[in-house]
């Protein structure tokens, strides 16, 4: 399959995870690879994986939150690796804390990686977007950002305004032939859950989901590649969340 | 790394595949390995599909029974079994579209459209359901449309027979998950297929397209790739969703 061949992918986070897992499945695809990723050591082994597969890589290593600093991201991607054909804003993290817990810093850092960040990445790729007259942007919210959650109502919210910024942005580029959805992962076996709930905890949260599993980094990977591939060129302002039927919700 | 794309070993039983969609959801999934089972009341159209499904180099099996009739739904899904095989993937597709006011819609109408869009889908789905849960796997597919989520001035009877079928979708998704059978729907905006070209001709569908975001219709592949999509190994943490390829046309939900 070479469905992404001579285009330029950009993902954010992809130093682990479900970041690296797009990378590595896009790039066998026939995609080129910006690894971004806060952790220096993680992105290069990426893209060591990446060129493994026979693709170019690029990696940088960048902190979201720092707006000139993603700018300057693309700018240096693109001198390398050529024009961003397609943006995956998967960069984040989970925080669980109730709202008296939560505090400014947290509150600010929150909302800064995953929506100022994923903004102004956004801002920087767009106008070789615009010159080509196409383009792929995929934000990674989550099912939270659908649903709610009793606990990080500030990762809710955050998630729930990537959603916003997807169905905007739809319109406001359409005329660019610039497509952009999100991916709204349920449960998937990453290092983020595992951070958060210890292996007995994940395991009684498997048995809820329909499905009675969380899923691979790798099974939420074909959601974006599909997005970004031309076999969703009819694709636009939606949401397509593999959750394992956890979450069943809207029209 | 075997490509997740594929569906090779796959039946795929493909309602309304005489042409428009179904016909291209048919070619596409032959392309990709699928033994099809085409079943369309228009008997010239489905040879005509099964003979596009043989030059792909895979099997095709023709049926012509109205997807509103349970008992020969039973009796397809049998034939099939001993054909080919055990259905994995059934793809609602049988439609038909009719642009009328309330006033306009007679009783018959009314139950024709109900008939072949939600009884049908819903008896299909429990004809080809006992050999899935045998199997401990299977995809149902169901084709709702844009206006099945946000409704349309004209035709609230296809409107709320779409709608349905989102309902069914939801349901069995919830229903069948123990199963590993996974249920979603489908809700294509405007493509460009025959039966829209007859029902509203084409100056009022070019018109249209100036309304989408994109500018455009759909080819019908472009809807088939999504089907494609949610029918593979790509899809296997997919259910209770909806994909809504509509060129921008309808951006709502969560």
């Amino acid at each position: 399959m070479t469905s992404l061949a001579e285009k330029t992918a950009l993902i954010t986070g992809s130093g682990d995870g479900m970041g690296r897992a797009h990378a590595l499945l896009m790039a066998e695809r026939g995609a080129n690879i910006v690894v971004a990723d806060i952790n220096a050591d993680n992105a290069q082994r990426t893209a060591e994986m990446v060129r493994k597969l026979g693709r170019r890589a690029h990696v940088e290593q960048v902190d979201m939150a720092d707006t000139a600093g993603v700018k300057a991201m693309v700018e240096r991607s693109s001198a390398a690796l050529g024009p961003i054909h397609i943006l995956v804003n998967n960069a984040g993290f989970g925080q669980r804390a109730l709202l008296h817990e939560v505090t400014e810093e947290d509150f600010d850092r929150m909302f800064a990686v995953h929506v100022r960040g994923s903004f102004f990445a956004t801002q920087a790729v767009l106008p070789a977007m615009k010159a080509a007259r196409q383009g792929k942007i995929i934000n990674i919210a989550s099912i939270w950002g659908m649903t709610g959650a009793p606990v990080a109502s500030h990762y809710c919210g955050a998630k729930a305004a990537l959603l916003g910024l997807t169905k905007a942005w739809a319109k406001e580029f359409a005329p660019w032939n610039i497509h952009v959805n999100a991916v709204s992962p349920g449960g998937v076996r990453s290092g983020g859950p595992k951070k958060l709930d210890n292996a007995e905890q994940l395991r009684l949260k498997e048995e809820k989901v329909p499905l009675k599993r969380y899923c691979e980094p790798i099974e939420m990977s074909y959601a974006v590649a599909f997005l970004a591939s031309s076999e969703a060129d009819f694709i636009t302002g939606q949401n397509l969340s593999p959750n394992g039927g956890e979450v069943i919700v809207g029209i | 790394m075997t490509d997740p794309t594929r569906l090779d070993g796959k039946i795929a039983w493909i309602t309304g595949s005489g042409r428009g969609m179904g016909r291209a959801h048919a070619e596409l999934m032959a392309a990709r390995g699928a033994d099809i089972v085409v079943h369309d009341v228009l008997q010239e159209e489905a040879e005509a599909t099964a003979t596009a499904v043989r030059a792909l180099g895979r099997r095709a099996i023709v049926f012509h029974d109205s997807v509103a009739d349970p008992e020969a739904m039973r009796k397809l899904v049998a034939e099939t079994r001993s054909k080919l095989g055990i259905i994995d993937i059934l793809v609602n597709n049988a439609g038909i579209g009719q642009h009328l006011t309330t006033e306009e819609i007679t009783p018959e109408m009314f139950q024709r459209m109900f008939d072949i869009h939600v009884k049908g889908s819903f008896f299909c789905a429990q004809a080809v359901v006992p050999g899935m849960l045998e199997q401990r796997s299977g995809r149902i597919i169901n084709n709702s449309s844009n206006w099945g989520m946000v409704a349309a001035p004209v035709c609230a009877h296809y409107c709320a027979a779409k709608a349905a079928v989102l309902g069914l979708s939801k349901a069995w998704a919830k229903e069948f998950a123990p199963y590993n059978i996974l249920v979603n729907a489908i809700c294509p905006g405007g493509v460009m297929t025959e039966m829209p070209i007859r029902v509203q001709g084409m100056e009022k569908i070019r018109a249209k397209e100036k309304l989408v975001p994109l500018g455009r219709w759909a080819a019908p592949e472009e809807i088939s790739y999504a089907v494609a999509f949610l029918a593979a190994e790509t899809g296997a943490f997919i259910t209770g969703q909806s994909i809504s390829p509509n060129g921008g046309e309808t951006i709502v939900g969560f």
